[in-house]
C-alpha cells in the first residue's frame, strides 16, 4: 500500500527526538482541527523531563517524555509510526539510526535540522532511502490532510492550520524544496478554492533522503491525488527529473510548476541564493532552461508567480466538506501549574470527639495523614507504625548539631520563628540530615546490581564516591547507636527485608576497613523504609525509584526536625541571651605573615 | 547544508600530507619566502578561471616572485600560494575531478586537460565509486593510479571534501601531480574534523562592509540571516524573508523591468530574534539610506511562514525603522510589505501603526494578498 494511504489509514503515531514546543503544539492543533480524539504524538525523547505540557484543544495534556527509544514503554511503542527528528545537525545521524533499529517497521521521518553533513545524508540514503518516506534533511516535513502533520508545514499557529483547511482531506499535492513556499502554496491552494491531499517539503538540501522522483510517485500512485503542485529554483537538475518521468510516462497527472530564479538573468556573475541547490553551475540550470524543459513535456510552467496561482483554479479537484473551527478560542490558552490530585479532602473534616469524649482514630494518625498527602495512596499500618516511629525518634538530637545551631544563632539575632526555622532547615543537605534520599539510592542501585556488597563497596571506593547511609562521627563498632537498633527490629515484621540486608552486608565490609564505617541512622532509615514500602504496600521497583527523584525520603527528616528547631528556637527566646557572638578561643585566627623589613 | 571553498594551500596539504611542498603566503606579511629553486605562484582564493586572468605564473626565480604577489595585492587579493616548479610536457596535461553525489563519489577524467578543457566535453569520461572495491575498476579502466583514488576517496569520507577538481593532473611513474587543484567542502562538516576549519575556507575579495557585519552575525545565530549588496546606488531595497520567496519576489521586480535597480538580496528566515533582526534590518537600511538613487523603496516581503514569529520579527524591523524614520522620510522613502506566518495579526498591526504614524507607510499587506504585492507597489512607486 502507498505510504500515503498507510497514513490515512491511522498510520500516524509520532515519536518526537529533540525539542521544538511550537511544533509540537502545531502539530496537535493539527490533530484537534482534523477531528482526532487522540494526539498523533505518541512521546517525546528528552533526557530530562518526565513529562511535558501541552494543549489538546482548549484542554491541557501531558506527553510523556522517555529517555531513549528503547524506554518507551510496549503499549505506547506499538503506534509509533513516525519520527520527528528535531536535533541539531550533528546528532540527526545517530538518532535516525537508533530510532530506526528500535521501530524498524516504522514508516518514516522528518529530519529538520539545515547542517546535515552530505556524507550523513548518502548514508541515510543508502541505509533507508529505498523503504523509508524521509522528509530532509532540513525543509519543514511533510503533512497529509486530515492525517499527519510531521514539522513546521503549513503553519505553526492554529490560525494558520484553519486558514489552509488542513483537517480537510483533498486532491492536490503540493512538492516544493523550500520550506518558506510550501506554505505559500498550501495556503495558495486553500485559496484557490482546492484542498490538499498531501505536501512534502524535499528540503533544500543537496541530498534529500526522498528524492523528488520519489515524491511524485507518491503522487502518481495516490487515488486521492488528482493534480501536483510544484515550486522549483534555479540550480539543480531536479526538474529533469519531472520530465523523464513524464516522457517515460510514469508520471500522467497534470503538473502545475513554478520555477524561481530568472532574477538571476539581472546579474553578471550567478549568485548564490538561499539554498546549497541554488548554486548555479551549468547552463542548463537556469530557471528558464527548466522551465523551457517542463513546458516541452506538457508542464504548466507560467512566467510570473501571479499567472501561476490562476492557474491553480483550474486544477480538477473532488468535493470536499470542510469542517467548522474556532483557531481563535486557541489563542488564547494558558498553561497552569500541573497539580493532578487534591492532597487533602478539604470538604470533609474527621470528628475528633462525640459524646463528650475523645474519638479514638487509630494509632500513628498523624504519620498516616502525611504519608497518604505525600504518596498519594492510602498506605499500610506498618509504614505508618514506621514512620511514627522515625518522627518520635528523630525530633531532636541535641543542640550540637549544625541545624540546631543555625537555629539558635538566628533566634538570638532577634529574628522571628520562621526564620529561625529556614535558617535551620537550610542547613539540611548531604552532610547534614539529607543523606536519607541519597542512602535510599545507595540501597535501591545495589541491590538492583545484583552484585555483592563487597563488589558494590569496591566499585564505588574505585569511583571516589562516599556511601550515604554508612558512617557516624560518635557511634561504631562496639558503641552502637541506640536509633538504629531500635529502627531494626521492624524488619522482625516482613517476610522479606534485601535492602536492610544489603545494607547490613555493606556495613559488614566497610567496617573492616574502619570501626566507625557502622550503618547510621540515614542508612536505616531508607533501607528498613524500602522493605516496608515493597513487602506492605506493593511499591515496584520503578515507583521507588520515581520517590528517590521527587526527594521524598529526606521528608522524614525535614518533618520531625523541624518540630526540635521550633523547640530551639523558642528556648533561645525565652532565655534571650542577646546577639550570639563567636568567643575567640573557638576562632582559629591565621597569623599574618609580615614582611621583613 | 553548503558547499565552501578551500584554500589550495590546506587542500593539498590534507590531500598529500608532509610530502607537499607547497607554502602558504599572506598579504599582511609575515611568512618565510623561499630563498633558491623555480617556484610557482598563484593567487589562493578560490578565484575561477585564474590562469586567463593572470594570476597565476609560472617557473618563476626566487628574486621575483614579490613582484607577482605585489601587484595582485594591488589588486585586492590577499592569500597566495607558492610551488616548486614542475617541469612537465603541455600534452601530460590530463583532467581529474571527483564529487559526491547521490549515489556515491562521481569522477569525471579525460586524457587531455588543460585551461580549454571545457571545449572538449567529448573527451570527458565519467566513473562513479560506490563501494571502496570500485577504486580498481576505475584504476585499471583510466589509467589514473590506484593509490592517488584510494587517497582521495578516504578523505572524502573522513574529512567531508564534497568537490575536488585537478587540472591540469600529471601522471609520472605511476605518480599523481596535482599541478592545480580546487576543492568544496561541506560546511556542516567543520564539527567533525580537525583537518581544516573556518580558516581555511577562502574569503571573496573586496565585499561591502555591511555584508561582512551580517556574516559575522549570522555566525552567532542559528537562524539564517544572508546579505548581498548588488547595487549600492539601486532603488529597491529589500527585507526578505525565506529562501524561496525571496526568489520569488526577486523574480517579479525582474519581470517589471525593475532588475537593474536592486541594492541588495538576501534573507533573514529560520526564526530570528527581536534583537537579531533588529541587527540585521539596520544593515539593510543603512545602505539603503547611503544609495544616491532618487527614489527609494523599502520592500519587507516573504512568504508565509512556517515557524519564523512575524509579531518578533517585524518588532525588530520597527526598532531598526525607528533610528532612521526622519532620514526616510527626508528622503521620501516608502515601505511596501507582504508577509504571513504566526501571529501574523499582531506583527501587521504593530508595523501598520509605526508606519502610518512616520509616514513612511507605502502599502501594507497579510496573508490573504498575493507574495508579490509588496514589490509590485514598491516597484510602481518608483517608476512613477
Amino acid at each position: 500500500m502507498n505510504t500515503i494511504e498507510q497514513i490515512r489509514k491511522g498510520k500516524s503515531g509520532i515519536l518526537v527526538s529533540g525539542n521544538h514546543e511550537k511544533i509540537v503544539q502545531s502539530i496537535l492543533d493539527f490533530d484537534f482541527l482534523s477531528g482526532k480524539e487522540e494526539p498523533s504524538i505518541v512521546g517525546i525523547i528528552s533526557g530530562n523531563k518526565k513529562a511535558q505540557k501541552f494543549f489538546f484543544g482548549t484542554r491541557e495534556i501531558l506527553l510523556p517524555c522517555y529517555k531513549n527509544f528503547e524506554a518507551v514503554p510496549k503499549s505506547s511503542a506499538e503506534k509509533v509510526s513516525w519520527l520527528l527528528n528535531l536535533q541539531s545537525g550533528r546528532r540527526v545521524f545517530d538518532s535516525t539510526i537508533a530510532f530506526f533499529a528500535a521501530y524498524p517497521l516504522a514508516l518514516g521521518a522528518h529530519l529538520f535540522a539545515e547542517n546535515v553533513p552530505e556524507s550523513h545524508a548518502t548514508e541515510l540514503i543508502r541505509r533507508f532511502g529505498a523503504d523509508k518516506l524521509i522528509a530532509g534533511p532540513s525543509g519543514v516535513g511533510l503533512v497529509v490532510s486530515g492525517s499527519l502533520k510531521l514539522g513546521a508545514i503549513g503553519g505553526t499557529d492554529a490560525v494558520q492550520l484553519s486558514a489552509s483547511h488542513l483537517g480537510t482531506p483533498g486532491s492536490i499535492a503540493v512538492v516544493s524544496t523550500s520550506g518558506g513556499m510550501t506554505n505559500e502554496l498550501i495556503r495558495a491552494v486553500a485559496m484557490a478554492g482546492k484542498r490538499l491531499s498531501f505536501s512534502i517539503s524535499i528540503g533544500g538540501d543537496r541530498f534529500p533522503v526522498t528524492s523528488l522522483t520519489d515524491v511524485l510517485m507518491l503522487a502518481e500512485n495516490d487515488e486521492e491525488t488528482s493534480a501536483i503542485v510544484y515550486f522549483g529554483e534555479l540550480g539543480g537538475t531536479d526538474e529533469y527529473e519531472i520530465v523523464e518521468l513524464i516522457t517515460a510516462k510514469k508520471l500522467t497527472k497534470p503538473v502545475l510548476a513554478y520555477i524561481a530564479g530568472i532574477i538571476d538573468e539581472a546579474f553578471d556573475e550567478h549568485m548564490q541564493f538561499g539554498h546549497a541547490k541554488a548554486l548555479v553551475a551549468r547552463t542548463d540550470e537556469s530557471a528558464r532552461a527548466k522551465r523551457d524543459a517542463l513546458r516541452a513535456v506538457g508542464v504548466v510552467a507560467p512566467e510570473t508567480f501571479p499567472q501561476f496561482l490562476d492557474e491553480m483554479k483550474t486544477l480538477p479537484q473532488n468535493g470536499f466538506q470542510d469542517t467548522i473551527f474556532d483557531a481563535i478560542a486557541l489563542l488564547e490558552r494558558s498553561k497552569s501549574i500541573l497539580s493532578t490530585r487534591s492532597i487533602l479532602d478539604l470538604d470533609s473534616a474527621p470528628v475528633f470527639i462525640q459524646d463528650g469524649a475523645i474519638v479514638r482514630r487509630g494509632d500513628s494518625t498523624f504519620a498516616t495523614a502525611a504519608l497518604r498527602a505525600l504518596l498519594g495512596r492510602e498506605i499500610s499500618d506498618v509504614a505508618a507504625a514506621y514512620v511514627e516511629a522515625v518522627f518520635e525518634l528523630l525530633i531532636d538530637h541535641g543542640g550540637n548539631v549544625s541545624g540546631a545551631v543555625n537555629t539558635m544563632i538566628t533566634a538570638r539575632a532577634g529574628r522571628d520563628m520562621v526564620s529561625s526555622l529556614a535558617s535551620g532547615l537550610l542547613t539540611i543537605g548531604p552532610r547534614f540530615g539529607g543523606a536519607i534520599n541519597e542512602a535510599a539510592r545507595t540501597w535501591l542501585s545495589g541491590v538492583l546490581s545484583g552484585v555483592s556488597a563487597a563488589t558494590f563497596v569496591e566499585a564505588a571506593a574505585k569511583e571516589g564516591m562516599v556511601l550515604s547511609g554508612i558512617g557516624h562521627r560518635k557511634y561504631r563498632v562496639g558503641i552502637p547507636d541506640p536509633r538504629v537498633e531500635a529502627l531494626a527490629q521492624f524488619t522482625i515484621l516482613l517476610k522479606r527485608h534485601s535492602y536492610y540486608d544489603f545494607a547490613r552486608a555493606v556495613e559488614a565490609v566497610t567496617t573492616t576497613k574502619n570501626g566507625k564505617l557502622i550503618l547510621n541512622v540515614d542508612g536505616v532509615v531508607a533501607s528498613v523504609l524500602l522493605d516496608i514500602l515493597v513487602e506492605e504496600d506493593h511499591f515496584s521497583a520503578e515507583e521507588l525509584q520515581e520517590l528517590l527523584e521527587v526527594e521524598f525520603f529526606n521528608a522524614l527528616f525535614v518533618i520531625p526536625r523541624t518540630v526540635g528547631f521550633i523547640a530551639h528556637f523558642m528556648e533561645q527566646k525565652r532565655n534571650d541571651e542577646g546577639l550570639f557572638r563567636l568567643p575567640d578561643e573557638l576562632l582559629f585566627v591565621r597569623p599574618s605573615i609580615k614582611k621583613k623589613k | 547544508m553548503s558547499r565552501v571553498k578551500l584554500s589550495e594551500y590546506r587542500a593539498k596539504k590534507i590531500l598529500l600530507g608532509t610530502q607537499y611542498q607547497g607554502l602558504s603566503i599572506h598579504a599582511d606579511g609575515g611568512d618565510a619566502m623561499p630563498t633558491e629553486g623555480r617556484w610557482v605562484v598563484k593567487v589562493d582564493q578560490g578565484v575561477k578561471k585564474r590562469f586567463k586572468q593572470g594570476l597565476v605564473v609560472v617557473d618563476t626565480p626566487v628574486a621575483e616572485l614579490n613582484t607577482a604577489i605585489e601587484s595582485w595585492k594591488g589588486r585586492g587579493f590577499t592569500q597566495f600560494i607558492l610551488e616548486p616548479f614542475f617541469p612537465h610536457d603541455a600534452h601530460d596535461e590530463q583532467y581529474f575531478s571527483m564529487e559526491r553525489v547521490r549515489g556515491g563519489l562521481r569522477i569525471l577524467h579525460a586524457k587531455e586537460g588543460g585551461v580549454d578543457i571545457e571545449a572538449h566535453p567529448e573527451a570527458v569520461k565519467q566513473y562513479l565509486i560506490t563501494t571502496g572495491a570500485d577504486a580498481g575498476t576505475v584504476a585499471a579502466a583510466s589509467g589514473i593510479p590506484h593509490q592517488f583514488l584510494v587517497q582521495c576517496m578516504e578523505v572524502f569520507d573522513k574529512q567531508f571534501f564534497t568537490f575536488l577538481e585537478v587540472n591540469p593532473l600529471v601522471i609520472k611513474d605511476g605518480e599523481a601531480h596535482l599541478l592545480d587543484a580546487a576543492v568544496l567542502v561541506d560546511d556542516a562538516g567543520a564539527f567533525f574534523t580537525d583537518a581544516w576549519s573556518d580558516t581555511d575556507v577562502v574569503k571573496s575579495k573586496a565585499r561591502h562592509p555591511a555584508e561582512v557585519r551580517v556574516e559575522a552575525l549570522a555566525a552567532t545565530t542559528p537562524a539564517s540571516l544572508k546579505l548581498s549588496v548588488i547595487n549600492p546606488d539601486g532603488a529597491l531595497f529589500f527585507l526578505l524573508s525565506g529562501g524561496g520567496g525571496s526568489i520569488v519576489i526577486a523574480d517579479e521586480a525582474q519581470l517589471l523591468g525593475a532588475g537593474a535597480l536592486i541594492g541588495n538580496y538576501g534573507e533573514y528566515s529560520g526564526g530570528p530574534t527581536r534583537q537579531e533582526t533588529y541587527l540585521y534590518a539596520k544593515e539593510v537600511v543603512g545602505v539603503m539610506l547611503a544609495s544616491n538613487a532618487k527614489k527609494k523603496a523599502l520592500v519587507i516581503a516573504g512568504g508565509i511562514a512556517n515557524f519564523t514569529d512575524m509579531r518578533s520579527t517585524f518588532s525588530g524591523i520597527i526598532d531598526a525603522l525607528c533610528e532612521i524614520a526622519t532620514d526616510m522620510r527626508a528622503a521620501g522613502i516608502k515601505v511596501f510589505v507582504r508577509r504571513g506566518g504566526p501571529n501574523e495579526a499582531a506583527g501587521l498591526k504593530i508595523m501598520r501603526a509605526f508606519l502610518e504614524k512616520e509616514g513612511l507607510s507605502g502599502s501594507i499587506e497579510g496573508s490573504d494578498a498575493i507574495i508579490t504585492k509588496a514589490v509590485d507597489d514598491a516597484v510602481a512607486f518608483i517608476k512613477s
